[in-house]
């Protein structure tokens, strides 16, 4: 063992960073944002999600518990009627509906209370703030009911998903679409600079091969095979996992496709923006951490800071998650608006990304 | 404009930041004939062959390429270019690089000749990350000639070549010329720059002399190329 030798290794290292600012930017930089970023959804200030109160009391009781949900501090409450709540569900605008039903004022006095709790029930951890504010708006209803203690069992109903689903049919809908985008991400930008590199492409360049072809063949070339997993994902969720689903294959497919695409032109794209694979792979902290983050996969988009929402409402990921739980959580088909949105959103960012990945393969080559 | 012209270099300038890899270099190569690149090390010799390409484009000048002025996509499928470095798909065979090369080019049926005159038929199915560096340069041959162009481009075609594959080599690149294919080979070899029908020296990124082995020697003084050759360039530098 020579310290010499060892030395000579060390220096060797630190002086190839030296030459490449942007890793060593990436190496210091990419942990704050990261971090920052995950500080900013958990502790910003965050929205709260709406949730629509019906109050059918025909005592007291039911406006009070109503009046001390709408000053809750995990909640947005809002005055609906009961007959527009799953309308409301439905459309997005509330995530949740709390009805008093018309004896709330007889039950509480009698010392059980069971107001109905309907969930939207497709994005995970949305329930929760619902419960705990309207746990805690019990204890109000107590201190009038003077020298009883109230037993509280709300009757919970899902306009979706329901008991019988768990974490892992939310995380496992977003993750089939994620796991085929990740992948095929990581490996389109490393060949792609593997054809600059080994100098293939600076021959494809001198050939009559037009720009539009080569991104065209790449693509075509690395969809077959994206098409593959995607079969192998989707099997592997649906008979192995048994992931819920409520809608039809061939949509989940075809979504996992268009996923696909995106990440291939996204690869394509963004390895004109590398010089070695080393740089290429720095791009999946930059690339793929904050969409995992700001897609909804894990935190509701709903909930998130109003600054980051807008983060969210542009990232391509966030409208094929979206998409990929409308098929299989809600069993959303190719009539639901929301879907073709999704849809239309991921496509237009493929088309974009051809387009720009066409548009800087020559002028990164001289 | 002269159509006798395959390639019609005028007065090209190039950077890369503050350094000037072309200096204002004017020259013309004749269709069908064999042009010889020289120059020492960072003279400019791939720079210019990737301009005559449309790989780079110039800052200053012209380049005119079998009467068209580059960059001009419609050129290239007469151009082959054999890059300094061989190019190829690691993972792929012998006979998988020069099909693929072919097929961009639209000339599928010139595989088995050019693979039969680098002398890799045999070796076709031979993945190329398993090649010796020689049967990689004559790989990287093979995929530029396979859709027999007519301007061929060679960036030192013969280094890390035998010797008697290398007299084979010159053969072939007269019998081609004699064909009507026009050759612009970068070299350092001297014995390789007496096989041109004429020379171009370039250092610093200017051309210093250019003609025929003969006038070269006239001009450099010596009846050995070489040094001649040395004696052109310590001219200009003084
Ligand atoms: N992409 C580039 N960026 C910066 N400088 C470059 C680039 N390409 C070439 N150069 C510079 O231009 C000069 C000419 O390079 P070129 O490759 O044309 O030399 P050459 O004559 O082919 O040399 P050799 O005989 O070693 O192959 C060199 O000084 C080189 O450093
Ligand atoms: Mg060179």
């Amino acid at each position: 063992m020579s310290g010499r030798r060892v030395r000579a290794i060390t220096r060797r290292l630190l002086q190839g960073f030296r030459r490449d600012r942007r890793t060593v930017a990436l190496l210091f930089v990419a942990p704050i944002v990261i971090l920052g970023l995950l500080g900013y959804l958990m502790r910003g200030s965050s929205n709260l999600p709406n949730v629509g109160i019906a109050s059918q009391d025909s005592g007291p009781l039911g406006a009070l518990v109503a009046s001390s949900l709408k000053s809750s501090s995990h909640i947005h409450a809002v005055d609906i009627n009961a007959s527009d709540g799953d309308a409301k569900l439905k459309d997005g605008s509330i995530v949740a509906y709390i009805l008093f039903p018309a004896d709330f004022t007889r039950q509480a006095q009698s010392g059980s209370v069971a107001p109905d709790v309907h969930l939207e029930g497709s994005q995970p951890g949305e329930d929760s703030p619902v419960l705990q504010a309207l746990q805690e708006s019990m204890i109000s209803l107590a201190s009038q009911v003077a020298g009883r203690s109230v037993n509280f069992q709300p009757r919970v109903h899902h306009l979706y998903g329901g008991r019988n689903y768990d974490t892992l049919d939310y995380f496992g809908a977003a993750f089939v679409g994620l796991v085929v985008f990740f992948l095929v991400f990581v490996i389109t930008i490393v060949s792609f600079l593997n054809e600059r590199s080994q100098g293939t492409l600076e021959r494809l360049m001198a050939s009559p091969l037009r720009r539009g072809e080569i991104v065209l063949g790449y693509m075509l070339g690395f969809t077959v095979l994206a098409l593959i997993q995607s079969a192998e994902v989707l099997v592997f969720a649906l008979a192995v996992l048994k992931i819920h689903n409520q809608g039809n294959v061939l949509l989940i497919f075809g979504m996992e496709a268009l996923m696909a695409i995106a990440a291939v032109n996204l690869g394509i794209f963004l390895s004109m923006f590398a010089r070695s694979e080393f740089q290429a792979v720095q791009f999946i902290p930059l690339v793929v951490v904050p969409q995992v983050l700001l897609s909804g996969i894990i935190f509701p988009v709903s909930i998130e800071p109003t600054a980051l929402q807008w983060l969210s409402d542009i990232l391509p990921l966030t409208y094929a998650v979206n998409g990929m739980r409308d098929i299989m959580v809600k069993g959303a088909d190719l009539t639901s608006s929301g879907l073709q949105l999704d849809a239309a959103v991921v496509a237009g960012f493929c088309i974009l990304l051809i387009v720009a990945g066409t548009a800087t393969l020559r002028r990164r080559l001289a | 404009m002269n159509d006798a012209y395959a390639v019609d270099v005028e007065e090209v300038f190039k950077s890369f930041g503050s350094f000037k890899a072309l200096n204002g270099v004017t020259l013309r190569v004749r269709k069908g004939e064999i042009y010889g690149l020289l120059g020492p090390n960072g003279a400019g010799k791939t720079t210019l062959i990737r301009l005559i390409c449309g790989l780079v484009e110039a800052h200053g000048g012209t380049v005119t390429v079998l009467g068209r002025r580059m960059p001009d996509i419609a050129v290239l499928r007469h151009i082959g270019y054999m890059t300094q470095q061989a190019a190829l798909y690691p993972a792929l065979s012998v006979e998988e690089n020069v099909r693929f090369f072919a097929a961009i080019n639209g000339a599928e049926d010139g595989v088995r000749e050019a693979l039969g005159l680098v002398q890799l038929w045999e070796r076709r199915g031979s993945v190329v990350s398993t090649l010796s560096g020689g049967m990689r340069q004559r790989c990287s041959l093979a995929c530029a000639l396979v859709h027999r162009p007519e301007l061929l481009l060679l960036d030192e075609p013969t280094v890390g070549i035998d010797p008697q594959l290398r007299v084979q080599f010159w053969d072939y690149f007269r019998r081609m010329a004699a064909d009507g294919t026009t050759l612009v080979v970068s070299s350092h070899v001297m014995d390789e720059a007496d096989r041109c029908q004429r020379l171009g020296l370039i250092q610093y990124g200017r051309l210093l002399a250019e003609g025929s082995p003969a006038d070269i020697r006239a001009q450099g003084g010596s009846q050995n190329l070489e040094e001649a050759f040395l004696a052109l360039a310590g001219r200009r530098e003084s």
